[in-house]
């Protein structure tokens, strides 16, 4: 057990961390806090009736509503245009996630438990689309998918398909199978990570008391990965949600839209930049929920560790 | 004032007519504006008009910001032109580099309101600047553009007559043309069954259900509802009718189970690839795609339809010289030189795609030499389509938030 | 057993299959099915697309012989003398460096500092340090747009605001990579030279540097990597096509992407991030062979940990 955060030894420790720290945080604070505080200001702020550029009001005591009201009126109207993305950027992200999982999980837990000689390989392997650009990915797919692409030619061959499908005319499967193709690199590391450090001698200890590998499978390693499981998927889902550029690529239809093309829109369109700040700000507090649960269950685990 | 220039969306951040037009007048408040900027240094209140085709306006000249002498000896200079991406030959360069024996530098901006902020700024000089006919008051009345000494322009002359005197600036004051294009309707004749030709509604080729998944239209606010209120025959399509503005959105709406509609400013490329069997089309990407045809098919399987009386979306830009141009002498023998009838053409065919406004470029040269295919001739900008289209200009503020409030919610997918 | 018996009778194939199918520690053949398929599906298209970065004619769709024309070779259109594509090449290459040079000694400090720091503030930090890991991109990208057209207006947007986004965020990857290691090394080595006199500072320089050296190299390749591979942060605070990365310019022109050429461009990409990737780890497996030092950096990498281990 790692017991780093006991402290070392010396007076004016604390300090000297602090002090270690301070460029790092200070750099957050001007460059993350702030301009998320200028994106509340914009949001709260007015437009120059002329130009109808935005004036970000800086003195909360003096914030306006308007476009808030606009927002909210349309993420609470049923049928209302926000209300349908929103729903629809939900249910998009919570299919892809669950796919993401049930592909990254068997995967890491292959690699870590299996991996064996292969497994500076493998890893490589598993580390190489954060080398490759994920738009050349993504163009590679579009290319594929192609009426005239090897998606087609092999199933066609292989005689799923009769004629060739149209992948690209704007469904929804192609879209959610985009976003897993995107992110779920990004959730089979950490999970590769946790279950690689899992204590064998737990494992053995399970199948001297009898249990079968699925049972051990089961009632170990499943229950131990629940806190990795859950950081991994917020690892993935809530930048998941702000994704517009995987339906411009596969789909530009409409129907597929999600919330972040209409924070594209309006943030980049012009007249309404304070209505989408006001988005912004509203997906934040949505995904805020679920970034605390992750922020607090990280403080939690170090504590653990022994903090 | 156009929607958007059909570079504007190609290469940059997609900044639409509203963004464009936030850098400019609003219809209600310009005198506030001139008074806010001050007297002196920039013109009057009063200078600052709505230019319109039924509303044609003649700029005022001053005195402190005068055109340059005549029968002066270009300068050395380099040149240097500020311009939109992929919107310029550079065999024209090379050209007027040689022949002037001087250096010819361009710079790219990919939206209107980043190169007007850029020159406004004072930081870097240019010699050549094409702007859109939307900007242009701001600019004469801010005191950017220097007027242009025709002395120097005998080529102005080939240009069309509408052109040389077009409603947005009265004898080519400030600015000479550029290029000009259409909104029009593409397809490809090798894949769909009924060509909007055949329809008694053309514009109702959009609701083809043969055409599903494969049908476009252009992901322009402006564009896209300019073709949906002339389907209904509203001609005026600049309208700010919240009546119009509603109308339009439920027909865009109306594609989407009709069609699933898509959307897209690659129209040069969706089409030739297969992609789209009917899209939304600015004329020079109807030319362009001849070139990104694959190998075997052949420049008849793209079809391109435009109203026969002219009565269409239509669009242009100009050049101009800003005041601040290091090189005025030799940017006016610049701006000559592309009027030139042999560069301009040149222009068009090697490179660009899209159509100078020269007279002697008429469409049956044009097919005949090879450069348009016969099928594409309706994608060829004639003379008098520029007095019968009609051109999206500038709205109010508030007519600009219906507009966007609209598209926004149709892009929702509702 | 003490006494030889006859050999048994070989067991029924039954009983055997069961036996390979209990086995706990045989090499599950699903699973490892399951993986090969993953790393095709996710290794295989970007294959393709190399291989057609190296066609003679301009399909990106049909193998047409193999030439370096979209490399070099064609005049016009390949990536050396096409200007916009050299040039997002080497903005892409310019905004990584620069990423890497400050993101990297500000992120080790920040890692060494957080773990050791003791109080309310410190928690604080820490949460807002993870922050930029689950904040979705366009969040931060309209942020940083917003911050720097109507507040920080002397930062430009263009290279400085791109570099400067490219930075925040990804300071947070390399606090993870570098926290990981630090929380397995312990605190023993520093203690032992704050035992010999060395001051809290000296230690951390001395012991603590040295052993931190692969997840340095790990988190280097990680923020080179990253940066390269920026597209929405990129796109927003470009200021034109001067400074338009490689990303953004596949994602302009890569719908319809008339040539090979953008798929040389992005195999350029991957050749040289990877290029740069075996040199820093080469590098320091160089350092560790004179140092005798434990530690894989490939395991660093790996280990983007979410949760400290235990």
């Amino acid at each position: 057990m790692s017991d780093t955060e006991r402290p070392v030894a010396g007076t004016r420790g604390n300090a000297v961390w602090a002090g270690l720290a301070l460029p790092g945080v200070a750099w957050l604070c001007i460059f993350f806090l702030l301009p998320l505080y200028a994106v509340l200001c914009v949001a709260f702020g007015t437009v120059d009736p002329l130009f109808q550029r935005p004036e970000p009001e800086w003195n909360p005591l003096l914030w306006s509503t308007s476009s808030f009201e606009f927002v909210v009126d349309g993420l609470f109207t049923s049928g209302a245009a926000f209300q349908t993305v929103f729903v629809r950027t939900l249910v998009y992200v919570v299919i892809a996630t669950a796919l993401s999982l049930v592909i990254a999980y068997p995967v890491a837990y292959y690699v870590a438990r299996y991996g064996g000689r292969w497994k500076g390989l493998l890893l490589v392997g598993l580390i190489a689309p954060f080398f490759i650009s994920y738009l050349m990915r993504m163009l590679a797919w579009i290319n594929l998918l192609q009426d005239d692409g090897w998606v087609n030619d092999v199933l066609m061959w292989v005689g799923i398909l009769d004629a060739p499908r149209n992948w690209l005319d704007g469904r929804a499967s192609s879209v959610i199978l985009g976003l897993v193709y995107g992110y779920v690199p990004f959730m089979i590391l950490p999970l590769y990570a946790f279950l690689d450090r899992i204590d064998r001698n737990l494992l053995e200890a399970a199948r001297d008391l009898g249990a079968s590998p699925f049972q051990t499978f089961r009632l170990v390693t499943l229950p131990l990965s629940k806190p990795a499981i859950l950081a991994s998927i917020v690892i993935i889902a809530l930048p998941m949600f702000g994704d517009y550029y995987t339906t411009d690529l596969l789909s530009q239809s409409p129907t597929t839209s999600m919330i972040g093309n209409q924070i594209y829109l309006y943030v980049l369109g012009g007249q309404q930049i304070p209505v989408g700040a006001a988005l912004v700000v509203c997906l934040m507090l949505f995904l805020a929920v679920f970034m605390a649960y992750y922020l607090i269950a990280t403080a939690r685990a170090q504590r653990r560790v022994g903090a | 004032m156009t929607a958007l220039h059909p570079r504007e969306s190609r290469y940059g951040r997609r900044e639409f007519l509203g963004r464009s037009a936030a850098g400019l007048f609003a219809l209600s408040s310009m005198g506030t504006l001139l008074a806010a900027c001050g007297g002196g240094e920039n013109g009057e209140a009063s200078d600052l008009v709505l230019a319109r085709p039924d509303n044609p306006v003649t700029w005022k000249l001053y005195d402190d910001n005068p055109a340059i002498a005549s029968g002066l000896d270009p300068e050395g200079g380099p040149l240097r032109i500020y311009n939109w991406n992929g919107y310029l030959w550079p065999g024209i360069k090379k050209g007027f580099a040689k022949e002037y024996g001087v250096e010819v530098e361009e710079t790219y901006f990919s939206t209107m309101d980043q190169a007007i902020t850029k020159i406004t700024e004072g930081t870097v000089d240019y010699d050549v600047f094409i702007p859109t006919p939307d900007r242009l008051g701001r600019l004469v009345v801010g005191k950017i553009l220097q007027p242009i000494n025709h002395d120097y322009l005998p080529n102005l002359g080939n240009a069309w007559a509408s052109v040389q005197d077009p409603w947005y600036d009265k004898s080519s004051l400030y600015t000479v043309p550029y290029l000009t294009w259409t909104t029009g309707i593409g397809y490809r004749t090798d894949k769909i069954s009924t060509t909007p030709e055949q329809l008694g509604n053309p514009y109702e080729i959009y609701w083809d259900e043969a055409n599903k998944g494969k049908t476009y239209l252009l992901d322009d606010s402006r564009d896209a509802a300019g073709h949906m209120l002339l389907k209904n025959g509203i001609t005026d399509i600049n309208t700010e009718d919240p009546a119009h503005i509603e109308h339009v959105k439920e027909e865009l709406k109306s594609l989407i189970p009709a069609v699933n509609v898509k959307l897209s400013t690659d129209d040069y490329t969706n089409l030739p690839e297969g992609r789209a069997w009917v899209h939304q089309t600015w004329s020079g990407s109807a030319i362009s795609a001849q070139w990104y045809l694959p190998e075997g098919t052949g420049p008849e399987a793209l079809g391109f339809w435009f109203p026969e009386d002219g009565k269409g979306t239509i669009g242009n830009d100009m050049m101009a010289i800003p005041k601040s141009a290091k090189n005025p002498v030799l940017a006016h023998h610049f701006l000559n030189y592309l009027l030139d009838v042999k560069h301009g053409y040149d222009n068009f065919a090697e490179f660009v795609g899209y159509q100078p406004p020269l007279t002697a470029l008429d469409p049956d040269k044009l097919v005949s030499d090879g450069v348009v295919a016969p099928n594409l001739k309706t994608s060829i900008v004639r003379e008098s389509d520029f007095d019968t289209g009609y051109f999206l200009t500038e709205l109010s503020p508030d007519g600009q938030i219906a507009w966007q409030n609209a598209w926004a919610e149709f892009k929702a997918g509702v | 057993m003490t006494t030889l018996e006859a050999p048994l009778a070989p067991p029924r194939t039954r009983s055997r299959f069961r036996e390979w199918w209990a086995n706990p520690w045989g090499r599950p053949r699903f699973l490892l099915l399951f993986t090969v398929l993953y790393l095709a599906w996710s290794i295989v298209p970007i294959l393709i697309a190399i291989r057609f970065s190296f066609n003679e004619g301009r399909s990106r769709s049909t193998a047409q012989g193999w030439s370096l024309r979209w490399y070099y070779e064609d005049p016009d259109l390949s990536v050396w003398h096409d200007p916009d594509l050299r040039a997002a090449l080497f903005q892409s290459l310019r905004l990584a460096a620069i990423a890497v040079l400050v993101t990297v000694p500000l992120g080790v400090a920040l890692a060494i500092g957080l773990t050791r720091w003791r109080g309310r503030a410190a928690g604080a930090s820490r949460a807002v340090s993870l922050a930029t890991l689950v904040t979705p991109e366009i969040v931060m990208g309209t942020a940083f747009l917003l911050v720097f057209t109507h507040l920080l207006r002397f930062i430009e947007l263009g290279t400085a605001a791109q570099a400067i986004g490219h930075i925040t965020f990804s300071l947070v990857f390399v606090l993870i990579i570098v926290r990981g290691r630090l929380l397995a090394i312990g605190p023993e080595y520093e203690e032992a030279a704050r035992d010999l006199g060395a001051s809290a500072l000296q230690a951390v320089r001395l012991a603590l540097l040295p052993m931190l050296v692969p997840a340095i190299v790990a988190s280097a390749i990680v923020v080179f990597a990253i940066s390269m591979d920026d597209f929405v942060i990129t796109q927003f605070l470009s200021s034109g096509t001067s400074t338009d990365t490689v990303p953004v310019r596949i994602y302009s022109t890569g719908r319809t992407a008339p040539t090979p050429a953008l798929n040389a461009l992005a195999t350029l990409t991957l050749a040289i991030t990877i290029v740069i990737a075996l040199v820093l780890f080469l590098v320091w497996r160089a350092v560790r062979a004179t140092r005798g030092q434990t530690g894989s950096a490939v395991e660093d990498f790996a280990a983007l940990e979410t949760e400290p281990g235990r």
